[in-house]
């Protein structure tokens, strides 16, 4: 691409409005190095068996952002259906072909914390943890739970 | 103009049979349509005379229902470019209709023009550093993609209201078009699926580039989706053949242009009899297993009587041992007298009739051994076809040397070429017949082909035989086995070729 885009001005305005709305499930939100195209934040999910930590994500916006995608990675370890072993998530609303300029990180996020909540395991990123989640729902929420015990951040609620 | 556009065509074509039917008893009445049956009309178009055909197809539509051209092209581009199912569907449900062609947006989450300005307004307060003058601040609104205040003549939105600056708009375009995406650009915002029609596109983006990747990408989504329409696909070849048959079937086509030779319904080689599903199957099947059937691709057999080893180098399976002068068949090793009469059956699989009691390890040895016949033969006669072509190569060489010695005129010689090029003809039909029988169930139609394959086959070998020694055979011999071997081709086609396009095994 030629032209210039800039993202600078839309994203500190997200930025600016995702402060100021205060959002319980995401917090501590701050630009990594002061790079704009570069965000961290701390995911709170509400459910079991996630709502005993906190989990670190990363949010990576492109040079051509809104009108290409932003990619989101867990930075710290999830037991989740959606989630690799890499941090990375398989999330419609992001992917290039669904992509909108106007939608917003806020909509992404609360996409992001939907999926966290309640799995997907029809199109899962780790089957094994999807079969489980589906077959053996108590093993899968011990599992869950001692691996966020163990893995996670501490959640200042 | 209205809806006479069809009957007139009726009558023409009534007229124009009126005419042949009506005519010289000395012209060949025969219908060509009802004899052959892989006769095909079409036309090999050049993109301008495409691009005039779409265009008028939009202006018909244009005529009938009320709607811009760009939106005209979209709700062609959805329904194959049928003119008249648009208008029936339209005064159907004209809502219904713009609605799943996705130049509307479904009714009830469409948002008004006053709220999705106020949500715009509602920020602005944000970017007022921006703003030159207040007195034009309350003119200003905010585009949600960029985050910036413009003046309302720099916003452009389609029937769902969605309101964004043209710089963003253009953006949007440009990037769906880099990624190739050019008749199902989408509107910017959030779950709305209402598309771009090409108008908006060409008025924002003024990059040339960028309007001649876009007009290209368009034609070719454009093309792909008339039912009549094909792009040759002949490497570098543009030309677009249009079916003039009314339906789309699998039947040979070849490029005026560049020659490539082609089934018009799925674009890849021609592949009579055998059907379009079934020849994707069988080369998947070919692609998958060529390592198993790699050893018996070797161009070198030995002489079944003295065992010398032979290479083939013509195409003819009739093999003439140069050494002990032993007749046999290339394909099956056995005496070639059992092939000159109709107990002709190299070309038939014989399947082990109690094989249903065997075990799973023998079941898959005798399949392996019935797909390998199959594809031994499709192998040979495509590598028979190789053969030939140089065969005839040679010929010409041969008559070109008679020629300048004054032994005849090119004419003269011009039936030695009619008749390869028959021979290739038919060896290629016979080719595409092996597929057909592998796919086939056991049963009296599957004997039935497979006695006509092995006609042509007996038919085809014979015609090989004399077309390579060509010039000591008698011309009314050459002749007359030309005319039994495109006989039995024909047969073949006629009894077991779909016609339709529902026709498939039965």
């Amino acid at each position: 691409m030629n032209k210039m885009t800039n993202p600078h001005r839309r994203l500190q305005k997200e930025l600016a409005d995702l402060k100021s709305a205060g959002l319980k499930s995401f917090r501590d939100i701050s630009v990594h190095d002061d790079n704009i195209l570069f965000w961290t934040g701390l995911i709170l999910p509400e459910n079991p068996p996630y709502n005993k930590g906190a989990f670190r994500i990363e949010i990576n916006f492109p040079a051509e952002y809104p009108f290409k995608p932003p990619r989101i990675t867990f930075r710290t370890k999830i037991y989740h259906p959606n989630i690799d072993e890499k941090g990375q998530v398989c999330l419609p609303i992001i992917s290039t072909e669904n992509w909108k300029p106007a939608t917003k990180t806020d909509q992404v996020i609360q996409a992001l914390i939907a999926l966290v909540n309640d799995p997907e395991p029809e199109h899962p990123l780790r089957a094994d943890i999807a079969e489980e989640f589906l077959k053996d729902k108590k093993k899968f929420n011990k599992n869950a739970e001692e691996f966020t015990k163990k893995n996670s951040e501490k959640r200042v609620d | 103009m209205s809806g006479d556009g069809e009957s007139d065509m009726e009558y023409s074509d009534n007229d124009y049979d009126d005419y042949y039917n009506s005519g010289d008893s000395d012209v060949d009445q025969i219908d060509p349509k009802k004899t052959d049956p892989e006769y095909f009309d079409y036309k090999c178009l050049l993109v301008e005379e495409v691009e005039k055909l779409l265009n008028e197809l939009v202006e018909k539509l244009n005529t009938r229902i009320e709607i811009t051209p760009s939106l005209a092209k979209v709700l062609l581009h959805e329904h194959g470019w049928d003119v008249e199912k648009i208008v029936s569907k339209y005064r159907e449900n004209s809502n219904g209709l713009l609605i799943t062609a996705r130049v509307k947006p479904p009714t009830n989450d469409q948002p008004t023009p006053s709220t999705s300005s106020s949500i715009a307004c509602s920020s602005s307060s944000w970017s007022t550093t921006n703003l030159p003058t207040t007195s034009s601040l309350s003119l200003h609104r905010l585009c949600p993609v960029c985050a910036t205040s413009h003046l309302p003549d720099k916003f452009e939105k389609l029937a769902c209201n969605h309101s964004f600056c043209k710089d963003c708009w253009a953006m949007h375009f440009e990037t769906q078009i880099f990624q190739g995406i050019t008749t199902q650009i989408g509107c910017m915002a959030t779950k709305c699926n209402v598309r771009v029609p090409e108008d908006l596109v060409l008025n924002l983006v003024t990059r040339s580039i960028m309007r001649e990747k876009y007009q290209q990408f368009a034609f070719r989504d454009y093309v792909k989706s008339h039912p009549e329409l094909r792009f040759c696909p002949g490497p570098n070849c543009n030309i677009i053949v249009r079916s003039t048959s009314c339906e789309v079937l699998p039947k040979r086509t070849i490029c005026e242009m560049c020659q490539t030779q082609f089934c018009f319904k799925c674009g890849m080689d021609y592949h009579a009899p055998t059907n379009c599903q079934i020849i994707r199957k069988w080369l998947t099947k070919c692609a998958d297993d060529s390592e198993t059937a790699n050893y018996i691709s070797a161009n070198t057999k030995d002489c079944p009587n003295c065992h010398i080893c032979i290479e083939k180098n013509g195409g003819c399976n009739h093999m003439h041992c140069f050494h002990c002068k032993h007749d046999f068949c290339w394909m099956c090793l056995g005496d070639w007298k059992n092939h000159g009469s109709e107990y002709y059956e190299c070309s038939r699989y014989k399947e082990n009739p109690n094989i249903a009691n065997e075990s799973i390890h023998a079941q898959a040895r005798e399949a392996l051994k019935k797909y390998l016949h199959y594809y031994e033969r499709w192998e040979n006669h495509s590598k028979s076809l190789q053969l030939e072509q140089q065969t005839l190569d040679r010929i010409k060489t041969r008559v070109n040397e008679k020629v300048m010695k004054a032994q005849g005129t090119w004419i003269d010689w011009q039936y030695l070429f009619n008749a390869a090029a028959l021979l290739a003809k038919c060896r290629y039909t016979l080719q595409y017949t092996y597929p057909y029988a592998y796919y086939m169930e056991p049963g009296s139609r599957k004997d039935l082909f497979e006695y006509q394959q092995a006609n042509l086959e007996a038919e085809i070998e014979n015609l090989s035989w004399k077309v390579e020694r060509a010039e000591t055979t008698d011309l009314g011999d050459l002749e007359n086995q030309m005319d039994v071997a495109e006989k039995r081709r024909t047969t073949l086609l006629k009894d077991f070729f779909p016609s339709t396009v529902s026709n498939t095994f039965t």
